[in-house]
């Protein structure tokens, strides 16, 4: 009896949890039925935010050059970080590059994402205007290597961890084998990271997909990233449409998330495996 | 003093050059690289070896052949989208619209970017405009593609700050005073110094004050009966002491645009520009409940400008757009969306039936009463008060 | 050849790239800000100059003024990654422990869903909620539980209510993932040496989640120390944060050199504050085991005492 209101408790406790989680999402999408000029001022139910969402070039582009730049950098991202996750992880207890890339990856993350975008606008400019550098003159270019440069951390910490606990028996027999090094790399020592490739790849993918402060202080006009020409919206008078497009966009992502599940229970790989990938 | 002899390379009307040389040497201290290092440039000449920092990056020549984009750099919901979206339909060019909420952040965006910015037109306050042309920020207009030039109201041309319309073209103008809730504030409020009053009694804790160092500042100098452009360091010490003691305690929010603060609830007096108060009560439920006040004895009288930025990659679109919105139709639609006036002719007659017109096209008796907003020596005091009356405002 | 070739492929060689991207794209601008940091503002027009090299930016960032904001941007981040785990702890554990394990997944997905909304478009939901005239203020005005309805919005406790739940998801996360590790095996071992349920949890199921805790902790404070969003949407004159102050100085002031200092004295902050956490969560744990561990005294205590330290 006891045990069954505790277990009880629990339930309520998670119900809560989720509607605490989902409130916001909830009032998001019923305010994208709003026919007034102003979101948080409800004036009848219709659907013409969807309809001059979806015929607003200025958004529509925001959304392409969202996932351009989200795809861009997490493809950079995810390369470079499995390479660092890689060789940190079987680099020796206490080797000065692998101590020092720690550090500094770790650095990355605890500095304020304000002062990444402040040191960043600059550097362009120099790269772009005074060395002649002049796709660092591009918008696009530019958030996707400031977002590859956020989440290149989290992607060698995940592939890191990910292959911390793999023998590196199994490579040694591989070149015993008579194989090179090239395809020692990539038949055996890929295959094994992927999980965690495919983990970190994701969440870079995402960080991108959500990143304002940095994007706001590189973007360029013709390449504004979503969330950007939100913040900006945010400042005026905010309209339906922007709840309307967010809208579009969760489905979406539900669908893409559908799609995953539906690919990972195929391969038998669990859910809770992927994100236990993630956050180990 | 040595450093006076390095030569710094300007790109400048001829007719500007010896103002320019002036304000270098007479700014008296700041050595070349300092000067060279000006707002947003910091630093970089430490890593170019050849002290070209402040290279700008140029604009293709205007060929009369309109571009198929255009960015627009202008503050928040300041242009009617229909009006943009038909002159995307008939010209073939795809705006986009990116906003800003300060002139300092305008002004930063584009220093920092040394013309990779990528937008062509920006939209400066008249007070800016002097500092923008010396640091190269925007280029020379060419009126001659600009034919509908000639539908300005010449009140609004060929100002203090432009004498000659080269750089910049009236894009809208307005003057700020606030609005109130009647339910809340239960007497009529007509001056600055109502304002402080009732901020400090009925409207404690529910007053919002514009995003602006010099408007913020502007509200304690007129309560005193002082000039509002004053840069006397006692006066503006006594100014600071009323933000911070009278106005900033009772303070909710700081924001840039007092619509959404009147449609959001939970403020009673807020400090506005008159466009955006009328905006506000065409979005509110119960306009009856908000009464728009000119307070005395003085106010600000400012005048945005469309201007071409350095390095605009679409000057024929530019010009294009721009002659656009101030061809007689456009103008007037805009002006019922914005709310100010846009400084075409004959815009008082023709908007008469618009709602609350006369917190457009203010009297003439509030007109004379008005000044305009200097931002030169006097700024930086101002913005420290600000930063001051921000942190007052959160302890 | 081969020799070579592995050199090449080595780990060393591997983390190259890794090493040369993260130099030129963070570690050259970023340590270029950070410089400034030590200059100062000479005039209006100037937004940093470094003839004279100072720490006056530094005493300057820590005035009363700004140090209060910066406290209270702490007592913001401390207290909201303490109510996460507070939320997250009961909830983990009901996830990972009392739900049916083929729910779980379908669970675990939904709780990433808001992670998967946009940051901005979460916050402006929120907005919505709390403004005084939203529908969730009218709706407490007529059932008669608030009279002049809800008096949130663009307060401290707004930023508050803001961050806790833009962070929640990567505070729950974590946790789960070390709470199902845990085992269902530990603790039936738990139950049938007579412990009770409190017992169990606190003695085998959340020592063991020990490492969630400190990575959700982590993941939290971390971010939330920096944001500046949720505090521009929600949080009025009152909840400003420090980001929003270094924004400031960057953006309006543009004062770089006071802005930069300000910078890293958040980076210090957010270091400190992470280091004394893990010092006291130490202090903690070999607290618990002093208390808890259970000393088998050897069969025969010869001579061989002084040789087991």
């Amino acid at each position: 009896m006891r045990r069954q209101t505790r277990d009880l408790g629990f339930t309520l406790w998670g119900v809560l949890v989720f509607i605490y989680l989902f409130a916001p999402i909830a009032v998001i999408v019923a305010y994208s039925f709003n026919t007034g000029r102003i979101l948080a001022s409800w004036q009848g139910f219709g659907f013409d935010a969807y309809i001059s969402g979806i015929n607003n070039d200025v958004i529509v582009s925001s959304v392409i050059t969202s996932l351009q730049a989200a795809v861009g950098s997490a493809l950079l991202a995810t390369v470079l970080g499995t390479l660092g996750g890689i060789a940190l992880a079987r680099a020796r207890l206490g080797t000065w590059w692998a101590l020092g890339l720690t550090g500094l990856l770790a650095t990355t993350l605890v500095t304020p994402e304000i002062v990444d975008g402040i040191s960043f606008l600059p550097w362009f400019v120099t790269l772009g205007v005074d060395a002649d550098l002049t796709w660092f003159n591009n918008g696009l270019v530019r958030l996707i290597v400031s977002h590859a440069m956020f989440s290149v951390a989290v992607v060698t910490f995940i592939v890191r961890a990910r292959m911390a606990g793999v023998d590196t028996s199994l490579q040694e027999a591989s070149a015993d084998l008579g194989a090179t090094p090239w395809t020692t790399f990539r038949r055996v020592t890929l295959p094994i990271a992927a999980p965690g490739v495919m983990a970190g790849a994701l969440m870079s993918f995402t960080l991108s997909l959500d990143n304002t402060i940095l994007s706001s202080f590189v973007q360029q006009p013709g390449y504004t990233p979503w969330p950007v020409y939100i913040f900006s919206a945010v400042r005026v008078a905010l309209r339906p449409e922007v709840a309307a497009i967010s809208t579009v966009m969760l489905l979406l992502t539900l669908l893409a998330l559908a799609l995953v599940g539906l690919v990972l229970r195929r391969s038998g790989e669990s859910s809770t495996d992927i994100v236990k990938t993630i956050v180990r | 003093m040595a450093e006076r002899d390095h030569r710094v390379r300007f790109l400048a009307p001829r007719s500007e050059a010896p103002r320019i040389r002036r304000q270098l040497l007479s700014a008296a201290g700041p050595s070349r690289r300092a000067f060279l290092t000006g707002v947003g440039l910091a630093g970089l000449a430490g890593l170019s070896a050849c002290g070209q920092t402040g290279r700008m990056a140029s604009s293709p020549p205007a060929d009369g052949e309109i571009e198929a984009k255009l960015n627009l750099y202008s503050w928040g919901d300041y242009d009617d989208p229909e009006i943009i979206s038909e002159f995307s339909d008939t010209a073939g060019v795809r705006v986009q619209v990116d906003s800003y909420g300060s002139n300092d952040e305008l002004m930063a965006k584009l220093a920092g970017t040394r013309g990779t910015s990528g937008y062509d037109i920006v939209v400066p306050t008249g007070s800016r405009v002097q500092q923008m042309i010396e640091h190269d920020l925007i280029q020379p207009l060419d009126l001659t593609r600009i034919p509908n030039f000639a539908n300005m109201d010449p009140n609004f041309t060929h100002q203090e700050f432009d004498p000659e319309n080269r750089y910049s073209i009236c894009k809208a103008w307005g003057t700020t005073g606030y609005v109130y809730d009647r339910t809340v504030i239960d007497r009529e409020l007509t001056s600055w110094q109502d304002f402080i009053d009732a901020a400090g009694k009925e409207a404690s804790g529910s007053t919002a004050i514009l995003e602006d160092p010099w408007e913020l500042t502007a509200i304690a100098l007129a309560s005193m009966g002082e000039d509002v452009n004053t840069v006397d360091e006692a006066i503006l010490e006594k100014a600071k002491t009323i933000v911070v003691d009278d106005i900033a305690p009772h303070v909710r929010a700081y924001m840039g645009n007092a619509a959404q603060g009147m449609t959001q609830g939970g403020l009673s007096l807020l400090h506005a520009f008159n466009g955006d108060a009328r905006q506000g009560l065409l979005e509110s439920d119960d306009p009856d409940r908000w009464q728009f006040v000119f307070p005395t004895p003085v106010a600000n009288l400012w005048m945005d400008n469309w201007c071409l930025a350095t390095g605009a990659p679409h000057p024929d679109a530019a010009y294009a757009f721009i002659n656009h919105m101030i061809s007689p139709d456009a103008a007037l639609r805009n002006v019922d969306y914005i709310g100010y006036h846009v400084g075409t002719q004959g815009l008082k007659e023709e908007a008469a039936d618009f709602d609350f017109p006369d917190i457009i096209f203010p009297e003439q008796e509030i007109l004379d009463r008005l000044v305009p907003s200097e931002e030169g020596a006097g700024i930086q005091p101002r913005v420290e008060i600000y930063t001051a009356a921000q942190t007052r405002s959160s302890a | 050849m081969k020799r070579f070739a592995a050199r090449i492929l080595g780990p060393g060689a591997l983390a190259f790239p890794t090493w040369a991207y993260v130099v030129f794209f963070f570690v050259i601008p970023v340590a270029l800000v950070l410089w400034y940091s030590f200059g100062y503002k000479p005039d209006e027009f100037t937004t940093v100059s470094m003839e004279q090299l100072s720490f006056d930016r530094y005493s300057e960032a820590l005035t009363s003024s700004s140090l209060a904001t910066f406290l209270a941007t702490l007592r913001i981040s401390i207290v909201g990654t303490i109510i996460c785990l507070l939320i997250s702890i009961p909830f983990a554990y009901w996830l990972a422990v009392k739900v049916r394990p083929e729910r779980r997944g379908l669970l675990l997905a939904l709780v990433m869903v808001p992670f998967w909304t946009n940051f901005l478009v979460r916050t402006l939901g929120w907005q919505i909620m709390l403004s005084n005239e939203g529908f969730v203020s009218k709706t407490l005005q007529a059932i008669g539980l608030s009279d002049g309805g809800l008096d949130i919005l663009y307060t401290r406790t707004a930023v508050q209510i803001g961050v806790v739940y833009n962070y929640l998801p990567l505070m729950i996360l974590p946790l789960f993932v070390a709470m199902d590790a845990a085992g269902r095996h530990l603790r039936e071992a738990s139950y049938d040496l007579g412990a009770g349920p409190w017992k169990t949890f606190f003695t085998v199921t959340l020592p063991l989640a020990m490492p969630g805790v400190v990575s959700g902790c982590l993941l939290v404070f971390i971010p939330l120390n920096g944001d500046y969003v949720t505090a521009t949407v929600l949080g009025g004159a009152s909840g400003s944060m420090a980001g929003q102050l270094i924004a400031n100085q960057f953006n309006t002031a543009q004062n770089w050199a006071l802005g930069a200092a300000m910078a890293v004295i958040l980076m210090l902050a957010t270091l400190i504050v992470v280091a004394l956490g893990g010092l006291l969560l130490w202090a903690l744990r070999s607290l618990m085991e002093r208390l808890n561990s259970v000393r088998i005294t050897p069969p025969e205590p010869a001579v061989s005492e002084g040789s087991r330290a």
